[in-house]
């Protein structure tokens, strides 16, 4: 089994780095550019059943460059990332997930607040956090530095990528 | 482009040329297979083609998971049949020894012919990640400016908020008012601006501000402002000058806060229905910061306890002042007072008596 999935938010927010984290287990201090769409691949067996992971890192958003949205299409879901130390940022992936959504529809998806190493500095209050939940958002906190939470995140597909595949 | 440029063939100008931009150049045919039309670059076997199979058809599905992807798009143009061209944007393609190529295609109708043109950008990509790489640095470097001026600017506010309320309290303006009263009159205020869709600074001006509407009954005589009975005209007159002294406080500067706060102190008994005092001013001509403040006032005023009275159930509260919204308070402004109650409710638990 193959399952595709999407790595969108804005720039700097870690989406590269979380990929790398996850696929090699490697983390980057220095913040390196995505330019484009750069997809790695990783093999995660679940109860037995082994299945490929497609993951496609695209760049972040900004003034310069725009999410084009096919780039998703027939993914089993997205990975929307925020940097809990820059609010504006989760505002940015609830803008982009709005335009996913009205451009190809409801897909699953997970919010992950990335930089939880650096939670005291957070900027995104708990009860926006809360409210999000509430609003029926998976949300998951990662640090792709020391690796928290990373594997969580594409558990969540790996396990129930039927579930997930409705793109 | 009619004739196929057969391997090896690069005396012809146009083969040359199309080598030196290092693409390939790729026609569909009707089974749905490719024909290269240009000798291949020695990176074309990232697509799955050997470089010897110039003339054969290519089968390309499955080669590449982004290239599969946009030859979705371009089918639908080839379809649609009418000149026209598309770009798949960048990618980077990855090979067997896990060195990555940047790519680009484009999807071209052209006389007729379906075109496929996939280049390889190593020079233009290096530039391009060179531009986009300063580009970002220079923006994270800006938001981590922005941070900083923010929470420093942020540390000034409370200081000024502190500074106010301790002048206040010093000058014993407020006998029947506690400094968590003004303190919660410059968060109800500032959580109004916010519903307003005010600027960060306009809202912390204000919850500076907000405090001081009282500051001029410093100039009110003790046995008016402390008379525990009813006042006399003439001794209400005088007590209406709170406002007027309120104002010459505070007049006459530029800071933005403090004409703010002039404008509060003046005008926070004026009322929408142009009863109110010192200038009987109606509706819009009030200041939209003394029509909050006018509104907030009461509103703790009433709830709380005093050394004269006994807090008000807020219920009780909220339908008289319901009752007096478009003749005291401006309407609009109270619905938002209502529509924003919960914040308010907060603001109050997290600042009581």
């Amino acid at each position: 089994m193959q399952i595709k999935l999407c790595m969108v938010g804005a720039f700097a927010v870690g989406k590269s780095s979380l990929v790398q984290r996850y696929v090699q287990s490697v983390f980057s201090e220095k913040y390196h550019t995505t330019v484009g769409v750069k997809i790695d691949k990783k093999d995660v067996t679940v109860d037995g059943a082994t299945t490929r992971m497609m993951l496609w890192d695209l760049a972040g958003e900004d003034a310069f460059s725009h999410l084009q949205t096919t780039y998703l299409r027939g993914c089993s879901g997205y990975i929307l990332v925020a940097d809990g130390t820059r609010a504006h940022t989760l505002d940015a992936a609830l803008a982009l997930n709005g335009r996913i959504e009205r451009e190809l529809g409801l897909l699953p998806f997970v919010l992950v607040l990335n930089k939880e190493d650096l939670a005291a500095g957070w900027e995104i209050p708990g009860e926006r956090i809360t409210a999000l939940e509430a609003a029926g958002i998976r949300v998951l906190r990662s640090s792709a530095k020391n690796g928290a939470g990373v594997e969580a995140i594409f558990a969540h597909f790996a396990r129930a990528p039927t579930a997930a595949c409705i793109g | 482009m009619s004739a196929v440029v057969r391997a090896g063939d690069d005396r012809d100008s146009l083969g040359a040329a199309l080598a030196a931009l290092n693409l390939i150049v790729l026609r569909r045919e009707t089974d749905g297979r490719f024909q290269r039309l240009n000798s291949a670059p020695d990176w074309s076997g990232l697509l799955g083609q050997s470089a010897e199979a110039t003339g054969g058809g290519i089968e390309l599905a499955g080669r590449s998971d982004f290239l599969d992807n946009f030859l979705i798009d371009a089918l639908a143009l080839w379809l649609k049949g009418e000149p026209g061209r598309i770009h798949s944007g960048l990618w980077l393609e990855t090979d067997a020894r896990g060195s990555d190529w940047p790519l680009e295609a484009q999807a071209v109708v052209a006389s007729a012919d379906q075109l496929l043109i996939i280049q390889q950008l190593s020079e233009e990509y290096a530039e391009r990640v060179q531009v986009m790489q300063s580009a970002r640095n220079h923006l994270l470097a800006e938001e981590a400016l922005e941070r900083e001026v923010m929470r420093r600017t942020a540390a000034v506010r409370q200081r000024e908020e502190e500074i106010a309320i301790r002048l206040l309290a010093a000058a014993g303006t407020r006998d029947e008012e506690t400094g968590s009263h003004v303190r919660r009159i410059g968060l109800f205020s500032a959580a109004l601006g916010t519903a307003l869709g005010w600027d960060a600074v306009r809202t912390a001006d204000i919850r500076v501000a907000a405090p001081m509407h009282d500051i001029g009954k410093i100039g009110i005589p003790d046995k008016i402002l402390q008379k525990p009975g009813k006042l006399t005209p003439e001794e209400y007159k005088v007590m209406q000058q709170h406002t007027v002294i309120g104002a010459n406080m505070l007049g006459g500067s530029d800071i933005p806060v403090l004409r703010m706060s002039r404008d509060i102190a003046l005008c926070h008994h004026e009322r929408w229905d142009g009863t109110g005092y010192p200038n009987g001013l109606q509706g819009e001509r009030i200041p939209i910061e003394a029509r909050i403040v006018a509104i907030v006032d009461v509103y703790d005023a009433m709830i709380n306890r005093r050394v004269y009275k006994e807090p008000i159930p807020e219920a009780e509260v909220l339908a008289t002042m319901a009752a007096a919204s478009g003749r005291h308070f401006d309407p609009d402004l109270f619905a938002l007072f209502m529509h924003i109650l919960p914040e308010i409710q907060s603001i109050r638990a997290s600042v009581p008596e």
